[in-house]
């Protein structure tokens, strides 16, 4: 049953992208769009939207990378620690929580090492990657999502990817003490 | 807010790194001018051509061990070494670092004057009958402000890191907003809206029926969920522009566009490949297994995230910042 769900989305993701240019343009071409012209202008914005997030990008990533060089998160894991066993999280998993939201190559790292330690099939190796596969980073989307539009007031977004980012480690937790423990 | 997590999260780095670096410095972490007595197995003495000692440094791990402090080692610690004396009788250890270096060896020479190489003073150094080995006692080079010169490093790294992604977006945004353009004038899109409205209805209320937007974002959750990032970037940065066009208050976030991270921070993805991918390298009997896990884990975080938007976009301190300039 889940091969069978794995096989067809795959099928899905490979097909999705060639189906549409297909739709799309030919689409266009029907409702007979000077379809060349008109992506060349659309295409245009790119350049200027990518160059756009580049100051939001850089003061987001910079904070995010010294916090990571400083070990601060190595420490706020151990101070944390004594307050995650009540809930049934392996204190190893906390640094994945903890890095998810910040940074996509972190916790990429910190999920690779965890599996290499423990084997991918203990309580923890599920736990950390199904942390992984629970959220994106956070951080860096707000960054480019906002940055690309000039917004510099978040208003509500911070705390809302924050709830979001909790909850999806939360589920995680009791999802996996539930079905592997 | 994210001014206050933004200065947090650079001053929280600094402080624990100098902190650290204090500590080091108290602790002697890295037994700065302390001498270290190691065996040299010679493997190639000095000739008339070159005055070079070359050779492998020998310690237990315990030995190690003993002299920086627990953890420093986990094997026994085979370097190889080159021994070059100079024109006034003085004589340098030179050690290229790698993968099978002893664990502070590595973290030192991280942080060395030259990366991945580490060097050190001969204090003394008295060869063994045969003359095919050596006691050698010597003084490494001075290792101080680890974590300080570390987040210098990364603050600059990053900066660049972050051109860089911004820089490689260019190619695929300019394609996705091409056909997002033909799509546009061929009334596709309107389509599409027009076809989602009941769910989009609900999500995203203050956004009017048939506007572009909607069809961007709806794409845009599709692709994600596809695990499509190429092309999930670019059509959600297309919808944020279009979102921003009904934007009251330029530089402002609009509770549409709150939403609509919410659900893209969530990170809903059918099938997590990454993680899958990093599974089956590791050797898992199953790496699919975080299939389902994954589902409920990403399903709870979005379906939090828009309740938190809703919730959230009411309370007086956010909702002013909208008002300010109509009332």
């Amino acid at each position: 049953m889940a091969e069978l769900f794995r096989a067809l989305i795959n099928m899905l993701a490979v097909a999705a992208i060639p189906v549409m240019f297909i739709v799309f343009l030919g689409w266009g071409i029907l409702k007979k769009v000077k379809v060349y012209e008109v992506f060349v202008e659309g295409a245009k914005e790119g350049f200027t939207t990518a160059v756009r997030i580049i100051p939001y990008l850089v003061a987001m990533l910079v904070a995010i990378g010294i916090f990571r060089a400083s070990g601060a998160l190595e420490l706020l894991t151990r101070l944390l620690a004594p307050v995650t066993g009540l809930i049934g999280m392996p204190s190893e998993t906390l640094a994945m929580a903890l890095m998810r939201p910040l940074s996509g190559s972190g916790s990429l790292g910190v999920m690779t090492e965890l599996m290499k330690v423990h084997g991918p099939d203990s309580l923890i190796g599920i736990m950390a990657s199904t942390m992984y596969g629970s959220s994106e980073t956070t951080f860096y989307v707000l960054a480019v999502y906002f940055g690309s539009v000039r917004i510099r007031d978040t208003r509500h977004a911070v705390p809302v990817g924050i709830i979001a980012d909790v909850a999806g480690m939360l589920a995680a937790v009791w999802v996996v003490n539930l079905l592997f423990r | 807010m994210l001014n206050y997590i933004w200065i947090s999260l650079i001053l929280l780095g600094i402080l624990v790194a100098a902190g650290s670096d204090i500590a080091d410095e108290a602790g002697n972490t890295y037994r700065n001018g302390i001498p270290l007595d190691v065996r040299f197995e010679v493997a190639k003495h000095p000739s008339p051509l070159r005055s070079t000692w070359e050779g492998t440094m020998v310690l237990s791990a315990d030995e190690f061990n003993a002299f920086y402090g627990p953890g420093a080692a986990d094997s026994a610690v085979r370097q190889a070494a080159i021994i070059s004396v100079d024109a006034s009788g003085r004589s340098t250890v030179v050690m290229a670092i790698g993968d099978s270096s002893p664990l502070r060896w590595r973290e030192m020479a991280r942080h060395a004057a030259e990366k991945d190489r580490l060097t050190a003073s001969v204090a003394a150094m008295k060869l063994s009958g045969d003359e095919n080995a050596a006691s050698v006692r010597m003084v490494m080079e001075p290792v101080r402000f680890v974590k300080l010169k570390a987040v210098t490093a990364a603050a600059l790294d990053y900066a660049a890191t972050a051109v860089n992604i911004s820089i490689g977006l260019i190619g695929v945004m300019a394609l996705w907003l091409g056909v997002m353009k033909v799509a546009e004038e061929a009334g596709l899109l309107k389509i599409i809206t027009r076809l989602l409205a009941p769910l989009t209805r609900r999500l995203f209320p203050d956004v009017p029926q048939d506007h572009p937007a909607l069809a961007a974002m709806i794409m845009n959750i599709a692709a994600n969920m596809l695990g499509l990032n190429n092309a999930a970037t670019p059509m959600g940065l297309k919808a944020m522009e279009e979102l921003n066009r009904l934007n009251p208050r330029v530089g402002t976030a609009t509770n549409a566009m709150v939403t609509f991270l919410a659900i893209n921070t969530g990170g809903l993805v059918l099938i997590p490949a990454t993680a899958i991918a990093v599974r089956a390298a590791a050797g898992s009997a199953n790496p699919g297994i975080i299939i389902g896990t994954s589902i409920i884990g990403s399903g709870c975080a979005t379906i939090a995230g828009i309740a938190a938007s809703r919730i959230l976009q009411r309370l007086p301190r956010y909702r002013r910042q909208v008002e300010a300039d109509n009332g």
